[in-house]
């Protein structure tokens, strides 16, 4: 494996894309991320998202709720999308990377490894946590005349979640995980 | 003139595993280490990329034309298209909201088709791989966002629970919409942009004509 220090990073001779950069203690660093992550994501999951008051009413709305409103109008595929890109592919991702990683402190690696860490690297795709953080704030404006909308603490928990599960998967060295794994015992 | 073909590891019969990113011989079939199958470019990625983007370009026909958000209030049913909400924002002097939603439903989605169109060209041509490579990583960064809009009316929908007064349904265009998104990022995803490079060092080895 390539060692760079410090500022050092590899290009690409061809594209000139960056390839590697200078990643100091990528598995605490991910590590620490990721169970960050973890507890921001129940906490997001927990409390309301947003409350919208319009006259006497009030309703609020969790987050997992934005998927069960569209799940309730018969638009179930599409229930399942959104789903995929703010609940499951965030879940799979800390889980996955929480389940990988920790036991590597040990040198060791936890049944079926290879499988999760390959889920891991899918799920980043189609995590789309940030893109309905853009959501939110566009409703925000929408709804801002008809309505009262208010953010709840799910909502801070959310932009927080975005900023520690974003260091989380930045701070992964692929290549390094990858062979620790492989040397690691089952 | 810097040459583009010399050292690849294709040369050589050395794959990169698109999972694990162990190098190893292609020969091997499988990757030793994750068991992913080894392929020199990405695997029929051209047809892929062609088969994915007529099918995004088909379904981004009804996502604009059909509605996207049905609105039941007391003063009666409104339907509302993505650009007839674009419209509708920009005179209520809202734009904020309607740049956003432009950008994200209408700008990148357009943008996206046609550079995956014209990567898969390059990939034939291997003409100005640079900007071409350019072009991909953007693709590939920007087409998340467009989703923004599906997600608009899903918050809308669980938000928005005040029985007689107002009510609002997601139209049939979101799900063409949402289809359009996952099929342009599937079809970034086939495309191996290593394709454009080797073709750039084909164009090079020929005399000039």
């Amino acid at each position: 494996m390539l060692a760079l220090h410090e500022g050092q990073k590899a290009l690409c001779p061809r594209c000139t894309a960056t390839l590697q950069v200078y990643q100091p203690d990528s598995l605490n660093r991910t590590a620490a991320f990721a169970a960050a992550s973890a507890i921001l994501l129940v906490v997001a999951n927990w409390f309301p998202f947003l409350t919208l008051r319009a006259g006497y009413r009030e309703s609020q709305m969790l987050l997992w709720q934005s998927v069960a409103g569209l799940e309730d109008q018969g638009y179930v595929s599409l229930a399942g999308a959104v789903s995929l890109f703010i609940l499951l592919a965030p879940t799979l991702l800390i889980g996955g990377l929480l389940y990988l990683i920790l036991p590597l402190f040990w040198n060791r690696r936890l049944p079926g490894a290879i499988e999760i860490c390959r889920a891991v690297f899918w799920a980043r795709r189609w995590n789309m946590l940030e893109v309905f953080l853009l959501a939110t704030l566009v409703s925000l404006l929408k709804l801002g005349k008809l309505a009262t909308l208010t953010l709840g603490i799910s909502f801070w928990a959310f932009v927080a979640l975005i900023l520690c599960l974003t260091s989380a998967l930045v701070s992964i060295h692929p290549r390094e995980l990858w062979d620790r794994l492989e040397k690691a015992r089952e | 003139m810097r040459a583009f073909a010399p050292h690849s590891a294709a040369r050589h019969g050395l794959a990169l595993c698109h999972v694990c990113e162990l190098v190893s011989p292609v020969r091997n079939v499988r990757c030793p280490r994750c068991r992913s199958r080894l392929h020199l470019r990405g695997s029929e990625s051209l047809q892929r990329t062609w088969a994915l983007t007529i099918a995004a370009l088909i379904l981004y026909f009804p996502a604009n034309l059909l509605p996207i958000l049905k609105i039941t209030s007391v003063t009666g049913d409104k339907q509302n298209t993505i650009l007839g909400g674009v419209v509708q924002f920009w005179q209520q002097r809202d734009y904020l909201v309607a740049i956003i939603i432009f950008s994200a439903s209408v700008v990148i989605p357009v943008l996206k088709i046609i550079a995956i169109v014209s990567l898969s060209l390059a990939a034939r041509t291997g003409r100005r791989p640079f900007g071409m490579t350019r072009i991909y990583r953007v693709t590939e960064f920007i087409g998340r966002w467009s989703m923004t809009d599906v997600f608009v009316v899903a918050i809308l929908v669980a938000v928005v629970q005040l029985g007689s007064a107002l009510s609002i349904h997601p139209g049939a265009a979101a799900i063409s919409f949402a289809g359009v998104v996952i099929l342009t990022m599937l079809a970034a995803t086939s495309f191996d942009p290593r394709l454009i490079w080797d073709a750039a060092g084909r164009a090079e080895s020929k005399p000039n004509d």
